[in-house]
C-alpha cells in the first residue's frame, strides 16, 4: 500500500514538473515574442527618427515642401510607436529607464530641433542651412538615441536567449525528473510484481502442484504452512484434506486386506468344504450302489427308499462340484494368450454335442475376434451361456446365435437365444450363486453357472449383463477388453477373403 | 568699480569654498523640478531653455534655482541649441522662455541689419519685435557679452591687425574660427561682408574649443564672447570693431506672455532680481568657474545666488 501511495505521489509530482514546465516553456515562448515585438516597435521608432531628420535635410537643402510629407507622417506616427515600445518592453528597471530616456531624449529632438527646423526653415531657408551644414547636430542629438536603441535592443535579444535558455533548461530538468520517476515507478511495479509473485503466486502454485501430485495418489504431499494469512488457511486445508485422504485410502486399504482375507478364508472354506465333502458322498453313494445290488432281487420294480438317497447324493454330488468350480473360479493366475473367437466356441459346442444334438437345438456362430483370453475359462463361459440357452426352451428347436461386435474399443461378444426369457425384475438374481428361477424338476442345474461367468469376465476385466422379457428369448452380453495385439489380430482376422463383417 | 570687485571677491570665496567642497548634484543636462513651496497662482511648470555653450548653462540654473526657491514650478531644458532653432522652439510653444542676447536677437532673429545707436535702442527694438510675436523681453542684465573676433597676439604683430577691416587685406586668406551658423549670420559673414567688406575669409565651423584652435594655429581669428574668462590677461587681442558689427551683448529673458499672466507678477520680479545682479565680472568668474574649473553650472549657480541672499 505505501509503495503504490508512493508510486502515485511521484507520478503526480512528474505531471505537476511537466505542467510547470510546459507553462514556463509557454511563458518564455510569450516573453521571447514580446520581446521580439518590443524590438519590431523600436526599430519602427527608430526609422521614423530617421525619416524625420532625412527629410528634414531634403526639405532645408531643397526647399520643396512636398519632401515634409514623411516628415508629418512619421511625426504623426512617433507618439504610438513611442507607446508600443514602452508597453512592449521588458519591465527591469534599466530597461524601463532606457525607454524614459529614449522618449525624454525623442521629446527633445522633435520640441527643440525638427519642429524649429521647419519653423527655421520656412521664415529663413538659408538659417536652416547653415544649422543642417555639419554633422554636429545629427551626432549630437540622434547618436545618444541610438546608442540608447541599441541598448534596449542589446537588452531585449538578452531577455529572449535567457528565456529560451530558461525555457530548454526547465524543459531538461522536467524531462529527467519524469524520466526518474517514470523509472522509480517502473522499478516500484516490478519490486511489487515480484513482491506479488513471492508472496501469493508462488504459494498458490504450490498447492496446486501440490494438488496435482495429490491427485495423482501421493497422498504424503504437504505444503508448508508458514503463514498467517489466507494463504497459511488454503495450505492448512490442504494438508488437513490430504491427512483425511491419507486416513481414508489407509482405512480403505485395510478394509480391503480384510474383505480379501475373509474372501480368501471363505473360498478356501468353501474349496476345503466342497472338497471334503466329496469323500463322504463318495462313500454314501457307493453304500447306496451295493445295498441296490443286495436287494436287487426283491425289487418289483417300485422305486424304493434306495432310489432317493442315490437320487440325493448325486443331486449334492452335483452342488458340491459347482460350488468347487464358483470357488475356483476368478481365483489363480489367469493364463492370457491370443485366442481365436470361433475356436473356442468350437470347443464349447463340442462339449455340449450331446445336449444339442439331443434337443436338435441350431447354434449360429458369426465372426468372432481374436482375443485376449484365458482359453479354458473363456470356453467355459460360452459352454455356459450356449448351455443355458439351450436348456431354457420349451417348445420347439432352440435357437442360439454368438457373434461379436467392437463397443468403445472392446469387443462385445452376445449369445441370443429364443428361449424362455425372463422378468426383467429377476435379471439382477441370476448372476448370483445358487440363484434359480425354476425349480429343479422343470429345468434341471444348480444355479451357479452365471455366477462363474461373471467372476471370469471380472476377472478379464470385462462385464457381463443380459436382456431379456418374459417369453421372448435372452440375449446374455459380455465385453472383453481389447488389446493392441488382439486388435491387430482381430483386424487381420477380418479381412480374410470369405468372412463378412458383423460390424 | 568698488562694487564689481567686491562681488567678484564675493565670488571667488564662494568658488573656493565649493571647489573644496566639490562633487555638486547638478550637471548641464538635469531638469530640475522641484514642489511650490511658496504660493503661486498656476501649478504648470515654467519651461526654461537655453542655448548651447557654458554661459546660457550658467543662466539657465540661475534663473531656474531662483525661480525655484520663489516656490515655481521649473523645468530646465539646457543646450537646446543656436539662437535660430531655440527661438523657433520658443515660437512652437516647446519652451516659456530662455535668455537672449539682444545683440544677437536683433540680427539673427529678427533680421534687423541695421546696428542700433545704443544698447537702449536695441533693447527697445528688440522689444517690439517680440511684442509683436507675443513674448516679452524683461529687463536686460547689466553685464554684456557681445560677439567679438579675436586673435593671438603674435599674429596681430606679424600681419599688424588691431580692427576687424584690417582682415581685409591679409593673405594668405585667414582662418576664422566659429559656430556653424557663423557663417549664415549676420553677426557673423554675412555682416563681415556688408561692413567690412572682408571677404575672403576659410572659415572653420567649431561649436566649442575655438581658443585652443588658436593656440594650435588651426585657425588664425576666432568667434568669441566678451565675457569669456580666456580673455582675462592679454592672451589674446580682441580686434577692434568701430563700426559696430557686434551689437549689444546684454542678456534680456524673452518670456511667453502667457507664462507671465499665467504666474502673475512674482515671476518677473524673481527673474528680474537675478538678472539685475548679473555683472559682466560676474559672469566671468562664473564662466572661468565652468570653463576651466570644471564645475558644474548647477553648482556655480547655486554658490552665486546663495552668495547674493537669493537661495
Amino acid at each position: 500500500m505505501a509503495l503504490s501511495a508512493a508510486a502515485s505521489v511521484l507520478v503526480g509530482l512528474a505531471l505537476v514538473v511537466l505542467i510547470v514546465a510546459v507553462t514556463s516553456q509557454r511563458d518564455a515562448a510569450q516573453t521571447a515574442s514580446r520581446s521580439q515585438e518590443a524590438l519590431a516597435a523600436g526599430t519602427q521608432l527608430e526609422n521614423s527618427l530617421i525619416t524625420i531628420e532625412n527629410g528634414l535635410r531634403a526639405y532645408v537643402a531643397s526647399a520643396q515642401e512636398r519632401l515634409l510629407v514623411p516628415v508629418r507622417e512619421a511625426l504623426r506616427q512617433y507618439p504610438r510607436q513611442q507607446r508600443a515600445l514602452a508597453r512592449l518592453a521588458s519591465p527591469d528597471v534599466a530597461q524601463r529607464r532606457r525607454v524614459s530616456r529614449i522618449a525624454e531624449d525623442i521629446k527633445h529632438y522633435i520640441d527643440f530641433w525638427a519642429r524649429s527646423i521647419i519653423g527655421l526653415a520656412r521664415s529663413n531657408i538659408e538659417r536652416a542651412r547653415s544649422q543642417l551644414l555639419t554633422n554636429d547636430e545629427r551626432q549630437r542629438r540622434l547618436e545618444p538615441i541610438s546608442v540608447e536603441f541599441a541598448a534596449l535592443y542589446q537588452r531585449e535579444r538578452e531577455v529572449i536567449t535567457t528565456r529560451q535558455d530558461d525555457a530548454k533548461q526547465s524543459s531538461a530538468r522536467a524531462q529527467t525528473f519524469g524520466i526518474g520517476a517514470l523509472a522509480f515507478v517502473l522499478a516500484v511495479v516490478v519490486g511489487f510484481t515480484l513482491y506479488l509473485r513471492r508472496s501469493i503466486v508462488r504459494p498458490v502454485l504450490t498447492v496446486a502442484e501440490a494438488t496435482g501430485r495429490l491427485a495423482a495418489g501421493e497422498l504424503h504431499t504437504r505444503v508448508p504452512e508458514e503463514r498467517e494469512d489466507e494463504l497459511g488457511d488454503l495450505a492448512h486445508g490442504f494438508n488437513a484434506m490430504a491427512d483425511s485422504l491419507a486416513r481414508g485410502r489407509a482405512e480403505l486399504e485395510r478394509s480391503n486386506a480384510e474383505l480379501t482375507r475373509s474372501n480368501a478364508e471363505l473360498e478356501q472354506f468353501a474349496s476345503v468344504t466342497s472338497h471334503d465333502l466329496q469323500a463322504p458322498l463318495t462313500t454314501i453313494s457307493m453304500y447306496a450302489e451295493l445295498l441296490e445290488r443286495r436287494r436287487g432281487a426283491e425289487r418289483d420294480g417300485e422305486p424304493d427308499l434306495v432310489d432317493g438317497i442315490r437320487d440325493a447324493t448325486q443331486q449334492a454330488r452335483a452342488l458340491i462340484r459347482d460350488l468347487l468350480e464358483y470357488s475356483r473360479a476368478g481365483r489363480g493366475e489367469l493364463s492370457l494368450e491370443e485366442v481365436p473367437g470361433a475356436v473356442v466356441v468350437g470347443e464349447a459346442l463340442e462339449r455340449l454335442t450331446g445336449t444339442i444334438e439331443q434337443t436338435g437345438a441350431q447354434v449360429d456362430v458369426g465372426d468372432l475376434p481374436v482375443v485376449l483370453a484365458d482359453r479354458a475359462n473363456l470356453c467355459r463361459v460360452f459352454q455356459n451361456l450356449v448351455g443355458n440357452a439351450v436348456k431354457f426352451n420349451r417348445e420347439g428347436k432352440p435357437k442360439v446365435r454368438i457373434e461379436a461386435k467392437r463397443d468403445n474399443g472392446l469387443w462385445r461378444f452376445s449369445v441370443r437365444d429364443n428361449g424362455i426369457g425372463m422378468n426383467p425384475e429377476h435379471i439382477q438374481r441370476i448372476f448370483q450363486p445358487f440363484q434359480r428361477l425354476h425349480g429343479e424338476e422343470e429345468y434341471p442345474g444348480t444355479g451357479i453357472g452365471l455366477a462363474v461367468c461373471e467372476r471370469i469376465i471380472d476377472q478379464h476385466g470385462g462385464r457381463i449383463w443380459v436382456s431379456s422379457s418374459r417369453g421372448e428369448g435372452s440375449v446374455f452380453y459380455f465385453t472383453l477388453p481389447g488389446t493392441e495385439q488382439a486388435e491387430k489380430v482381430a483386424t487381420q482376422a477380418l479381412k480374410q477373403p470369405g468372412r463378412a463383417r458383423e460390424e | 568699480m568698488t562694487l564689481l570687485r567686491a562681488i567678484g571677491v564675493a565670488i571667488l570665496a564662494a568658488l573656493a569654498v565649493g571647489l573644496g567642497a566639490c562633487g555638486g548634484d547638478d550637471t548641464a543636462t538635469t531638469t530640475a523640478t522641484t514642489t511650490a513651496t511658496a504660493p503661486t497662482p498656476s501649478s504648470t511648470p515654467i519651461r526654461i531653455g537655453t542655448k548651447d555653450f557654458p554661459e546660457q548653462f550658467i543662466l539657465g540654473e540661475l534663473y531656474g534655482q531662483a525661480l525655484e526657491a520663489e516656490g515655481f514650478d521649473v523645468e530646465l531644458t539646457p543646450d537646446i541649441g543656436s539662437s535660430e532653432i531655440i527661438h523657433q522652439a520658443l515660437g512652437n510653444g516647446a519652451l516659456d522662455m530662455y535668455p537672449e542676447y539682444i545683440g544677437v536677437l536683433l540680427s539673427e532673429v529678427a533680421n534687423n541689419t541695421m546696428r542700433p545707436s545704443s544698447s537702449d535702442a536695441a533693447y527697445r527694438l528688440a522689444q517690439k519685435y517680440e511684442e509683436r510675436r507675443g513674448f516679452t523681453l524683461l529687463t536686460p542684465t547689466p553685464f554684456s557679452d557681445s560677439n567679438a573676433l579675436a586673435v593671438t597676439p603674435a599674429f596681430a604683430r606679424r600681419k599688424g591687425v588691431r580692427s576687424i577691416a584690417d582682415l581685409r587685406r591679409l593673405s594668405p586668406r585667414p582662418r576664422i574660427a566659429a559656430p556653424k551658423e557663423f557663417r549664415s549670420r549676420y553677426e557673423g559673414l554675412v555682416g563681415l561682408k556688408d561692413i567690412y567688406s572682408v571677404r575672403r575669409l576659410r572659415f572653420l565651423p567649431l561649436a566649442d574649443r575655438r581658443y585652443a584652435a588658436l593656440d594650435s594655429g588651426r585657425a588664425d581669428v576666432a568667434l568669441v564672447f566678451t565675457t569669456d574668462s580666456q580673455l582675462v590677461g592679454d592672451k589674446y587681442v580682441v580686434l577692434a570693431d568701430p563700426r559696430g558689427l557686434f551689437a549689444s551683448g546684454h542678456v534680456a529673458p524673452i518670456i511667453s506672455k502667457k507664462a507671465l499672466a499665467a504666474h502673475g507678477r512674482g515671476l518677473r520680479k524673481a527673474i528680474d532680481a537675478v538678472s539685475a545682479k548679473l555683472t559682466t565680472v560676474a559672469m566671468r568668474m562664473m564662466n572661468r568657474a565652468v570653463v576651466v574649473g570644471r564645475r558644474t553650472p548647477g553648482e556655480v549657480a547655486r554658490q552665486f545666488l546663495r552668495a547674493q541672499g537669493l537661495l
